[in-house]
């Protein structure tokens, strides 16, 4: 009976300050579409710069094979080593492509002929898939004239070995089929610990604590009274990025639907846990925003594998990402988007979100009951 | 001009006095440096593969061989079975996987094309489209072997016409992704701590009170700013020196223009500055600065290629950033951190960045003219 009181009162507070949970509501949703559609590792029309010194039609044939593929757009042609180097510096084009002039005649000596390619690597992953995509052509290209060689002088061209790729879970390798199923795992960071803190921390401040405080109210009931209301603002939410976020950027979903729910409750209750506990342990609303932010979403962004790969971390920061809830659902996301698996690849991360939940609360429930005391 | 001293010695005894926001000062500018770009990275070494050769032939073991003699794909499971394929991709305990025919060197000994399947997981694009090129060179490679030996079993001993690409990478020659991430934690650092320090102490003045107090003493409005600015501005830019030197230790060059990258330090700083006074303009409570803070500072980092480049974000976003001080001082520290370029390249991005501060920084200084960002309830 208290507790229904306690989310009315609640509920009456949220509704006196709508700013902010317009907000809450309305800058989950920019983010979002700021990550899904800033964030791109594709590597599509790279700017590619030719200096053919050749000037052959051999040197035109090698030219054609980078300028055919999809992989590159001609933007410049240099007409000197200094005016290529320059295109570099200024990044008009990231990778150029010299022919030197003994080219054509050093294919024609049957000699190695060697071409110099030139890649800006100051953005190291782009630097290297363009490194391979060059590597490839070239040697593509100079298969081919080999084999043409042989044919030639009348010998059978000898077999070929194939290679057919098959990528699994995202077949158009679409950076954003990567993004924004761990986004949803970020953005719910963003902003329900943050509203749940401060609604604390500011009857602390405002000191109408003290009337929690000397009322029968048991902490626990208080914390709970704290954290239904909030949760279900947090659902909401990730309703709606779950909505927006999979039909605008059409990312699949392959797995169950109920189960990816049932995850994000779980997940809501820990976020909206950790704002309870951020509130026991500050005082003022400035401390409580900072703490929620810094100590929360900004690792959160970056240790938990939504955007940079755990696996590739020191072993060290890889413990340290285990700190970070998101981290869970980004993966059980991730499962149930791209893979399609079911409970059983994923049990294991539900029962560390739930049980993280747990502590979170029982945390923030012995701490508040000192204070009582 | 007295008076402006005594203003800014009163800033600095304040600013001083609250040691957490001087320790996060100083944390974000070198070890948030240190932290992120040790951890933090794109970069696709130490892929795990699964092989699962049905041919077990020397020919096959070569190819595999191939595989594994690369430092790209670290760890190598041999499976027996298609199946534990399938689990190994599912878990995430394989990134590729790579099948090998029962008749792969038959066929390929009798002049048939062998074809040998690899399966990629996709789901971090980055890594899979990394590893579909490892896959694609290593193939192109091994066929070209292939090629020079049959024909020098049919006595072909001349050599065959061949082109050998000579890929030199610049400005990063071990394509290391920590060069990146230290130039771009600098000028992250430089954002975020203009914007929220000088949003906070305005705003801090003002819910105190103590504001009041200010205003009534002969000081004018722009003397009162000025002397705020000036602390968090000596100390960031001062934590740029440790900054620069651990970016060199990770490996950055730092070879170019440095003056260039000191000016843009400087009217960056200004820029974010400009943009803390006017969210201090609007902000009705110290929480709602520190919350409307960050929610310009995200977007304006991911704008401005401090995550991935410009070029690789969609037209309409590409154009949004022209008008982001961060995306030209990201570009000036790139050129001159990384790169190693000056004056002649970098000075289009060095006059629109120094535009752009002080349109922000003038548009502040209106603002407090209304007395705004003070706040003097008149």
């Amino acid at each position: 009976m208290i507790l229904a009181a306690l989310i009315r009162k609640e509920f009456v507070e949220i509704r006196r300050d709508p700013v902010t949970l317009a907000l809450a509501v309305v800058m989950p949703l920019v983010l979002l579409f700021l990550f899904g559609y800033g964030i791109s590792l594709d590597v599509e029309d790279v700017r590619l710069a030719v200096l053919d010194h050749d000037r052959s039609q051999a040197s035109a044939e090698l030219v054609e094979r980078f300028t055919s593929s999809t992989y590159f757009r001609r933007v410049a042609d240099p007409r000197s080593p200094g005016e290529a180097a320059d295109a570099l510096d200024r990044g008009r084009a990231t990778v150029v492509l010299v022919v030197p002039p003994e080219y054509s005649r050093d294919l024609a000596r049957g000699r190695p002929a060697s071409v110099q390619v030139l890649v800006d690597g100051s953005f190291s992953v782009i630097g290297l898939i363009v490194s391979n995509y060059v590597n490839t052509i070239v040697s593509e290209h100079s298969m081919g004239l080999a084999r043409r060689a042989l044919a030639v002088r009348g010998v059978a061209a000898p077999p070929e070995v194939r290679v057919a790729t098959r990528v699994w879970y995202n077949a158009p390798m679409k950076t954003v089929n990567y993004i924004v199923p761990g986004l949803f795992a970020v953005l719910l960071l963003a902003f329900p610990p943050m509203l749940t803190a401060l609604s604390i921390v500011r009857e602390k401040e405002r000191g109408t604590i003290e009337q929690v405080y000397v009322s029968p109210i048991r902490p626990a009931v208080y914390i709970l009274g704290k954290i239904l209301p909030y949760a279900a603002i947090a659902f909401g939410e990730m309703l709606l990025v779950l909505a927006v976020g999979t039909l605008w950027f059409e990312i699949p979903l392959r797995g169950s639907l109920a189960l990816l729910l049932a995850a994000s409750l779980v997940y809501v209750f820990v976020t909206v846990g950790i704002g309870v506990f951020v509130s026991t342990s500050t005082h003022t609303q400035v401390a409580a925003v900072f703490l929620s932010l810094v100590a929360t979403l900004m690792p959160s962004v970056l240790f938990s594998g939504f955007l940079f790969p755990i696996a590739t971390m020191p072993y060290v920061m890889q413990l340290y990402t285990y700190a970070f809830p998101a981290r869970y659902f980004t993966d059980v996301s991730r499962d149930l988007f791209l893979k399609g698996v079911g409970l059983e690849y994923i049990w294991g991360n539900l029962v560390l979100l739930a049980l993280y939940a747990a502590v979170l609360f029982a945390a923030a429930s012995l701490r508040f009951r000192k204070k009582v005391a | 001009m007295r008076r402006l001293a005594a203003a800014v010695r009163k800033e600095f005894l304040q600013f001083w006095r609250d040691r957490m926001l001087v320790a996060l000062v100083v944390f974000i500018y070198t070890a948030d440096l240190v932290i992120c770009t040790l951890a933090l990275t794109f970069d696709v070494k130490n892929l795990t593969l699964a092989v699962f050769d049905q041919d077990r032939t020397p020919l096959s073991a070569r190819l595999v061989e191939r595989f594994t003699a690369t430092d790209y794909f670290g760890r190598l499971v041999t499976v027996e079975r298609f199946g534990e394929i399938d689990r190994l991709l599912d878990k995430g305990e394989a990134d590729l996987a790579l099948v090998i025919p029962p008749d792969f060197a038959g066929r390929a000994t009798a002049g048939a094309p062998a074809e040998v399947q690899v399966l990629l997981s996709g789901v971090n694009s980055n890594t899979a489209n990394a590893a579909r090129g490892y896959v694609n060179v290593i193939m192109e490679r091994f066929g070209h072997d292939l090629l020079a030996q049959a024909a020098a079993a049919r006595g072909i001993t001349t050599e065959l016409p061949s082109v050998v690409p000579e890929v030199r990478i610049w400005y990063n020659p071990q394509l290391e992704f920590k060069h990146f991430m230290a130039v771009s934690m600098i000028v992250v650092a430089s954002l975020m701590v203009g914007l929220i320090t000088t949003a906070a102490s305005l705003v801090r003045e003002r819910e105190t009170g103590t504001i009041e107090q200010l205003i009534v003493t002969p000081l004018r409005v722009e003397e009162i700013i000025l002397a705020k600015a000036v602390p968090p501005f000596v100390i960031s830019m001062a934590s740029l020196v440790p900054s620069v030197l651990i970016a060199m230790g990770f490996g950055v060059p730092a070879q170019g223009a440095l003056g260039l990258f000191l000016a843009a330090s400087v009217l960056s700083l200004v820029a974010s500055m400009g943009i803390g006074v006017f969210i201090a303009g609007f902000a009705a409570s110290l929480q709602q600065a520190l919350l409307i803070g960050f929610f310009v500072i995200f977007p304006l980092m991911f704008l401005s290629g401090t995550t991935v480049p410009v070029e690789s974000m969609p037209r309409a976003m590409q154009i949004l950033s022209l008008a982001s001080p961060t995306r030209y001082y990201m570009e000036i520290a790139l050129g001159t951190l990384l790169k190693g370029v000056g004056w002649t390249v970098l000075w289009p991005q060095l006059v629109a960045l120094a535009a752009i501060s002080l349109a922000v920084a003038a548009a502040g200084w209106a603002r407090l003219a209304r007395g705004g960002a003070l706040g003097a309830n008149a």
